[in-house]
């Protein structure tokens, strides 16, 4: 019988589990929310179950037990949470064995253990993997924060130990500071995670962010497929990748690679996995954290790897043995995903929602395009602004730079604004193209203003000036305005009316 | 002169784009030929519109505009997924706005005075009409010979104080001209 597969997850990565699993022969089950009732996902899926959360205090996503009870109830073989929601969830995770269900994903005690990241940096220091210069645990308050900062010098960075993007996180540029920012750091940590576990460390001042992509199976088999380079971040959430990095060597890649499975294996780790690196100006690198599920940015190193990551996901839980060695992952070219956010970046990049009138997308070779909307897509408040992906392959950076900008030239999203001309901006600014840009780059050199030209600027006043006169012609005067013959309007023809 | 003015006479198709950062674009916008913006024909292309969107082709680029909001003069378009806000003026209402502090010497300075005393033979231009510095305005003639009157600027006629057949005075006021070149 063929097995059936839940996806407890929504958008453009439901989709690219479902194409996987169709792929695999496996029948794809998905969850309707009454937060999104018409979303695009539901339209691939094999099987919807109606999550009837119109009620309910969170989206069903993030309803464990209900989620557990759906698959019980549709015999279901398998659950993929895909990112965020309960992907990292270890508790969802032993829920799911518990009822005899298969997770797509490590065991709950590597989800448990990789979330505290005392714990992973613990683990992290037994098998050698650097770590950036900090406290070893919690601190237990802002005085012996202090103390310690002034031995390992400022500025340091405070960080919940349950926190992540970008919560309960504080920067302390001068001792004076410390008190005021260890408690906010500490009060954001406890409503966020329910755990003020504050820990301290050397703040870098121009880091990289590089993970290595780890893929391993049931029975001890673990390989990398190189590196991501994600240092393009907003509000610590990741806007531009792209696979291999241009910041390190081979033999750096090779190092990193080589700890980043050493670790791995060193935990008992199988599915796919991500080993974060922090990679300071001199080239040295220190371990961040393990991410234990699939990550937005994956298909950059599919592009490079051609290896399907979300097929293996799936083959490694069923118990598949991995056919891949360490020799047969080759990079092959170079691949850069833009994030496409309903988001603004002229206004410190506030989600937009609504309804998409019209969105077009690049196409060609080369080109691969993730999206959870189409034309008329409502985007609601209830989730995350990030609507679609585009993904680029090409030869070379160079190359695949260039290539991209002309995708993102191509892409048209009518209703509502998004994060694609930043990237384009991105792309274009000497920082990117000479692999210079670090996580500080948005907070460092970006203003709105970057993002306007000259030509565009033309352009718009033009437009404007067309519709201000379409209406003022026929009030002011009664000349015809653009309607009928009177306006061959170098061709405003007569669709105006 | 010939008939390469960069307005033709309708002043009513004669626009003022103004940004919030003071930037300002002066866009005539003729019925068969390429838009003049900033006294320059521009070579744009126009290829779609649909609703509020309005699809250009410049410098061999394409740009997707959109009308995001409109409040009376204040119009927001987006150009390739970048808002831009402008304010828009008719040149009648920009010319008007722009003489009250300009001072009156200057503005009679573009007014348009016979040069000699002779009998107005034609006159080429309408009040309301848009004139090209340099462009005749109308043809005076003295001791036999005809001579064209000319712009000083570019500018909207205002007022004409004669008819054909007229005879004028030395530095009698012939035509009224309200400079554009804001």
């Amino acid at each position: 019988m063929k097995k059936r597969l839940l996806i407890a997850n929504r958008g453009e990565i439901a989709i690219r589990i479902i194409r996987s699993a169709h792929k695999l022969g496996i029948t794809s089950v998905v969850l309707q929310s009454d937060k999104e009732p018409d979303a695009l996902y539901l339209k691939y899926a094999n099987e919807i179950i109606q999550a009837k959360d119109a009620n309910d205090e969170k989206p069903i996503f993030l309803n464990a037990t209900k989620i557990v009870d759906f698959a019980l109830a549709h015999q279901i073989d398998l659950v993929h949470p895909g990112y965020g929601f309960l992907s990292e969830n270890p508790d969802f995770a032993a829920l799911c064995e518990e009822s005899g269900i298969n997770f797509i994903g490590p065991s709950p005690e590597l989800i448990r253990n990789m979330g505290i990241k005392t714990i992973a940096k613990k683990m992290a220091i037994e098998t050698g993997l650097p770590l950036v210069p900090g406290s070893e645990g919690a601190v237990v308050d802002a005085q012996v924060a202090k103390a310690f900062a002034d031995k390992i010098g400022y500025p340091v960075i405070l960080k919940a130990s349950a926190g992540g993007g970008g919560r309960g996180m504080r920067i302390v540029e001068k001792p004076d500071a410390m008190e005021r920012l260890f408690k906010s750091a500490y009060d954001e940590a406890v409503n966020a995670f329910g755990n003020g576990d504050i820990f301290i460390e050397k703040y870098l001042q121009n880091p990289k962010h590089l993970e290595f992509q780890i893929l391993g199976d049931k029975h001890g088999n673990i390989i990398h497929l190189g590196e991501r380079e994600c240092s393009l971040q907003r509000k610590h959430q990741k806007v531009v990748e792209e696979a291999p990095s241009a910041s390190i060597t081979p033999e750096m890649r090779n190092q990193m690679g080589e700890m980043a499975v050493k670790f791995a294996k060193a935990i008992g780790y199988f599915s796919v996995g991500t080993i974060e690196y922090i990679l300071d100006e001199d080239g040295s690198f220190y371990f961040m954290e393990m991410n234990t599920r699939i990550q937005v940015e994956h298909p950059v190193t599919e592009m490079v790897t051609h290896v399907d990551l979300v097929d293996w996901q799936i083959k490694v839980a069923l118990g598949e043995e991995l056919t891949l060695q360490q020799s047969d992952i080759q990079l092959n070219g170079w691949a850069i995903e833009c994030r496409i956010n309903t988001e603004d970046p002229q206004n410190r990049f506030s989600p937009q929602t609504g309804f998409i009138e019209k969105i077009h997308f690049p196409r060609g070779k080369g080109i691969r395009i993730e999206t959870g909307v189409q034309n008329g897509s409502v985007v609601t408040p209830y989730f995350d602004s990030m609507i679609s992906k585009i993904i680029v392959r090409a030869d070379s950076r160079e190359e695949v730079i260039e290539k991209t900008l002309k995708a993102l030239n191509e892409f048209n999203l009518v209703g509502l604004k998004s994060t694609a001309p930043f990237c384009r901006l991105v792309l274009q600014d000497p920082d990117f193209v000479s692999a210079q840009y670090t996580t500080r780059w948005v907070d460092q050199k970006y203003t709105p203003e970057m993002l306007e030209n000259d030509e565009e600027e033309l352009i718009g006043a033009l437009a404007a000036t067309i519709i201000y006169a379409k209406e003022y012609l026929q009030i002011a005067s009664n000349s015809t305005v653009y309607d009928d013959e009177s306006l061959n309007m170098w061709v405003l023809n007569k669709r105006i009316n | 002169m010939g008939t390469s003015y960069v307005y033709r006479r309708d002043a009513s198709r004669l626009f003022i784009a103004l940004r919030e950062n003071g930037k300002r674009y002066k866009i005539y916008i003729p019925t068969d030929a390429k838009p003049v913006i900033d006294n320059e024909e521009q070579d744009i292309n126009f290829i779609d519109h649909i609703d509020s969107q309005y699809y250009f082709n410049f410098n061999d680029k394409q740009f997707n505009c959109e009308l995001v909001s409109r409040d009376q003069n204040k119009i927001t378009i987006k150009v390739n997924g970048v808002e831009y806000k402008f304010s828009m003026e008719s040149i009648f209402s920009y010319v008007r706005h722009g003489m009250i502090d300009k001072d009156a010497k200057q503005i009679n300075a573009n007014n348009i005075e016979s040069p000699m005393p002779g009998k107005i033979v034609d006159i080429f231009l309408a009040e309301g009409d848009l004139v090209n510095e340099g462009e005749p305005i109308l043809s005076l003639e003295a001791m036999k010979m005809q001579n064209e009157i000319t712009a000083t600027c570019n500018g909207v006629i205002q007022k004409i104080h004669v008819v054909a057949g007229q005879s004028v005075m030395k530095d009698e006021l012939l035509v009224e001209v309200n400079a554009i070149d804001v």
